[in-house]
């Protein structure tokens, strides 16, 4: 060596120097990374590092009586994709079970394939958004879809969890459910009740890797995620369907414009069906005009004609005015009182008939029943009116729902004060005729009328439970004589032949209204039967309407379809058969 | 079995007969030094740290390439299965056999770094094409290099004696071969390994006493041409104004910062304690070479400044093993192998940490003993088998 062991020492002595000095140096600096910056490092990583995410509730489900599922949410699932780690040329991809690289055209092809989406739409948000780590690909694809393009195992292909609405059983009650557009709830029950379906959306956050995967262990929920209620309905889906059938049927053989029928337990005030035609299917929005997304029921109000004549008599028997036996002479016209050039017809001609009050409703006399009517004065009537239920919301308050027109005191003129006590110039919805039905039905008490029967939280709680507290609106002996004079009107009046069930009694009142267009009363008309099974001890009111018939027009075209839904709720809630005890009132004198 | 064969070595006699495979083992690891079982045992420790820290840098990368878990953990055990017992072999060694094929080694492995240039065997991995493929498995020549010059300018050093006060002397054939090792390396793109061999060929001349301001003066030469090697390429340039700029500007984040950017995060993530082993999130992609050039970032946060520092306190213990080693031998030979050793194996492990930690350029050299890769290990370990064959007896016991 050509320096001594001196020097060599000194050299190794400073080789040892050198590396106490770059590990002191190292940690020093280390401490400085780890400890010193440590928060504001690690902040600006998790800026980039934690993904926000939103995690779906599930939107609770509408069910009828019975538990079956009118409006459900299921999975769907979101085909995102990060463009900016596309590569437009070629890209990974599994074929046939093998990983290989593909022209990136091939694998848009094969998303378009089994999405359904364009393939050059597609292209385009790739290429357009180079800079963008999100883009959606495809919207609420199923499961099936999903799990085929997620096994295509295209690296820069994402998804997210969507939870959609599904009506399984489609049309039925579509008119009561109503529908969920993109931006929410948009009729029926589902906006109405939205405050119980609605899930509350949670959010959390992930870290993610450079590539798009999420670390396991590093989502951090900062919300969880609240499921709606269960909506449970008062309806019978099987008797819906049925009630929608038969007035679809009817209606459509009528030409008519549009049909109701109502079907409300009289106990309770529970509506066990509310078919509307046409109507919507949810899972079919745009099926069917504007006008027939809603429920007519009980958006849509209409002069109801002679099916009020229930209300006026019931009135008249709870103020002691009149008895099932109040003999009247009937003329062929009728001035009295009335503005000059003013009259009220019966829907026949006829000179001076002889009629008891029970006749009078039988044969449907408009002008029998403003003779009657005269017998109590007209801010009592007007008051009878109201506390059936008319001029006001019934206690369902559906979305939209309209509360008809009884016109307030100071604008009744002596002629309407008496038309509208037979359902002319003054406006009802099928929900409050049914309404009065189920009253008289009930021995005078009213129910509040109910679609909802509750809303069924997660964790098994009920909240929104609908009222029982009734309503005496007349008497029960002016009600039971109300039904008798409606029986007889099932025995003897012209649509008897129709509405005779053989083995039971009911009770019906018919109704025929003119309608009026700009103003003026023309030929056509609004059609309708209501009424009670079984008349000896009323378990259901009953209402049929269908607007504007064709190839008749009169309460005679509403009859059969009455008829055959009356039939079917005997048979659906097992009404046992009873003939005896009917009425004998006589109709003439 | 009662075979008593008698003992092929004279026992001590207070000694009961040992099987001949334990008798085989005890030879292998026969010493009289401390020195030797400290190096030996950090350098283990080193070797099962770096698989524990490789399989869980590793595995998250392997996955993402389509891998199983477990392909390049598995993969450097194997490494490591081939690089102890080489490394056990090379420290029975007698110092005349390295002497002997010194030149050999030196000639042959240039001949292989060449071979990287031939299309078909060398390839190119990343920018750098360091890499020659030998059927299922690849290996990088370059690593030889360094092995070779650690017992190379031992060899050429230690003959020199005094006449390392001429220039002649000093440069011959020291400096050419240094300039065309380092060439080749460099027409392969591995600036990081070229400074490796730059820092061995100095540290062997300063250790061999050659005179500091002739080392000062080669240093300045190298130090022009590495000026102008840097100026000659823009992604070198960047990168060391990238460094100088400490990446502040947030237009390099996506750039030459990423590495370096995402390894102080991965740090600052770990703090004090560590996010526990296998809990990196830097590891998912956010650092490249997380098992390999980066892993101590990788060490950082998954152990925090605890684990970090205990990397810095082993190395220090093989720093102080090597000097502690040439001390007590007296043959120059010796003394120029190991202080070769130790330049190399510290030499890299430091620019390694400094460049994690920001404090030199990006240059891409793996962590000795540590960082996946097998040519790496397996010559690092051959290279401390050298150093333990100068460790195995006391100098004075020596009969030479």
């Amino acid at each position: 060596m050509i320096i001594d062991a001196r020097g060599s020492r000194r050299r190794m002595a400073f080789a040892l120097l050198v590396v106490a000095v770059v590990v002191g140096a190292f940690a020093i600096r280390l401490v400085d990374l780890q400890i010193v910056q440590a928060a504001e490092l690690t902040a600006s990583a998790e800026q980039r590092r934690t993904i926000p995410v939103t995690t779906y509730g599930v939107r609770g489900s509408i069910v009828d009586s019975d538990g079956e599922v009118l409006a459900d949410s299921v999975e769907r699932f979101d085909i995102t994709a990060s463009p900016k780690n596309a590569k437009l040329d070629e890209t990974w991809m599994t074929v046939d079970g093998e990983r290989v690289k593909v022209p990136t055209a091939q694998a848009i092809q094969a998303i378009a394939d089994l999405t359904g989406a364009d393939p050059n739409e597609l292209y385009r948000t790739l290429a357009e958004n180079r800079d963008s780590d999100f883009a959606y690909l495809a919207k609420k694809v199923t499961l099936e879809v999903f799990t085929k393009v997620r096994d295509l195992g295209i690296p820069w292909v994402y998804s997210e969890l969507h939870p959609a609405r599904t009506y399984p059983s489609g049309a039925i009650a579509g008119n009561l459910v109503g529908f969920i557009g993109t931006d929410g709830p948009q009729a029926g029950i589902e906006i109405q009740q939205d405050e119980c379906l609605a899930a509350t959306n949670g959010k959390s956050t992930y870290e993610s890797s450079a590539d798009g995967v999420r670390l396991p262990g590093s989502t951090v929920v900062e919300q969880e995620a609240k499921d709606g209620g269960t909506i449970h309905l008062t309806i019978d889906a099987d008797l819906q369907w049925y009630a929608q059938q038969v007035v679809a049927e009817y209606g459509t053989s009528l030409g008519a414009d549009s049909g109701s029928a109502m079907i409300v337990e009289v106990a309770t005030g529970r509506i066990m069906a509310a078919a509307d035609w046409p109507s919507v299917d949810p899972n079919d929005v745009d099926g069917v005009g504007v006008g027939d997304l809603g429920a007519r029921v009980f958006s849509t109000p209409f002069e109801p004609g002679s099916v009020i004549k229930v209300a006026t008599f019931a009135s008249l028997l709870d103020a002691g005015k009149i008895s099932p036996r109040t003999e009247l002479t009937v003329p062929g016209v009728y001035t009295e009182g009335l503005p000059e050039g003013s009259s009220i017809k019966d829907s026949w001609a006829h000179g001076d008939l002889r009629l008891t009050a029970t006749g009078v409703l039988v044969n449907s006399s408009n002008i029998g029943t403003a003779m009657l009517s005269t017998r109590l004065g007209l801010e009592k009537r007007r008051a009878y009116l109201e506390a059936f239920g008319f001029n006001s919301d019934t206690a369902v308050d559906f979305y939209g729902e309209s509360s008809g027109r009884v016109l307030p005191m100071n604008e009744l003129d002596p002629l309407t004060g008496l038309t509208q006590q037979f359902g002319q110039g003054m406006s009802a919805t099928s929900a409050q005729v049914a309404a009065l039905y189920q009253t008289i039905g009930n021995g005078g008490v009213r129910m509040p009328l109910t679609l909802v029967d509750g809303c069924e939280w997660p964790d098994g709680t009920w909240t929104q439970r609908p009222s029982t507290e009734g309503i005496r609106v007349v008497s029960q002996a002016a009600a039971d004589t109300t039904v008798q004079m409606m029986e007889v009107t099932a025995q003897e009046g012209f649509i008897k032949n129709m509405v005779a069930i053989p083995g039971y009694r009911v009770a019906v009142k018919t109704g025929t209204a003119e309608v009026a267009e700009n103003g003026v009363y023309g030929s056509q008309r609004i059609v309708s039967v209501a009424g009670l099974v079984p008349a000896g001890d009323p378990q259901y009111a009953i209402v049929v309407t269908f607007v504007k018939p064709d190839t008749m027009r009169t309460s005679a075209a509403a009859a059969p379809a009455f008829a055959a839904i009356a039939k079917q709720v005997i048979k659906t809630f097992r009404i046992t058969p009873q003939t005896k005890g009917a009425p004998s009132i006589p109709t003439t004198w | 079995m009662t075979t008593t064969r008698p003992p092929r070595r004279r026992s001590e006699g207070r000694e009961p007969a040992q099987p001949a495979v334990v008798q085989a083992v005890q030879r292998l690891f026969a010493a009289e030094t401390p020195e030797y079982f400290v190096l030996l045992g950090t350098t283990l420790f080193l070797v099962v740290f770096g698989l524990v820290m490789v399989l869980s840098s590793s595995s998250i990368e392997a996955r993402a390439a389509g891998l199983d878990f477990w392909t390049q953990a598995a993969r450097q055990g194997l490494y490591a299965l081939v690089g102890i017992p080489v490394m056990l072999l090379a420290a029975r060694a007698p110092a005349a056999f390295w002497r002997r094929w010194a030149g050999t080694a030196m000639a042959g492995a240039l001949v292989l770094q060449l071979l990287v240039f031939l299309p078909g065997l060398g390839y190119e991995r990343g920018q750098n094409r360091n890499w020659i493929n030998l059927g299922s498995f690849t290996a990088q020549p370059s690593e030889l290099i360094k092995l070779a010059l650690v017992i190379w300018l031992a060899w050429v050093l230690s003959r020199k004696g005094e006449a390392l006060y001429e220039w002649r002397e000093v440069a011959l054939p020291i400096l050419p071969v240094t300039i065309i090792a380092t060439g080749l390396v460099l027409v392969g793109n591995d600036l990081g390994t070229a400074v490796i061999i730059v820092a061995i060929v100095f540290g062997a001349l300063f250790f061999a006493g050659v005179r500091l301001r002739m080392i000062g003066a080669i240093a300045g030469g190298f130090a022009v041409v590495a000026l102008l090697f840097v100026q000659g390429s823009d992604s070198r340039s960047n990168r060391i104004q990238a460094w100088l700029d400490q990446c502040q500007d947030p237009a390099l984040y996506s750039g030459d910062c990423w590495q370096t950017i995402h390894g102080w995060e991965a740090l600052a993530h770990g703090g004090i304690l560590g996010v526990g082993l296998g809990n990196s999130s830097g590891k998912w992609s956010w650092i490249p070479e997380a098992a390999n050039d980066f892993i101590f970032a990788i060490i950082g946060e998954e152990l925090g400044l605890m684990g970090a520092l205990l990397v810095l306190v082993l190395f220090a213990v093989l720093a102080v093993c090597f000097v502690r080693i040439i001390r007590m031998n007296r043959d120059p030979f010796a003394k120029l192998a190991i202080a070769s050793a130790m330049v190399w194996i510290i030499g890299q492990a430091f620019v390694n940490i400094a460049v994690v930690l920001g404090m030199l350029p990006v240059l891409g050299v793996p962590l000795p003993l540590v960082s996946a890769g097998g040519s790496a290990l397996i010559t690092t370990l051959a290279a401390i088998g050298i150093v333990l064959s100068f460790a195995r007896k006391r100098p004075e016991v020596l009969t030479r």
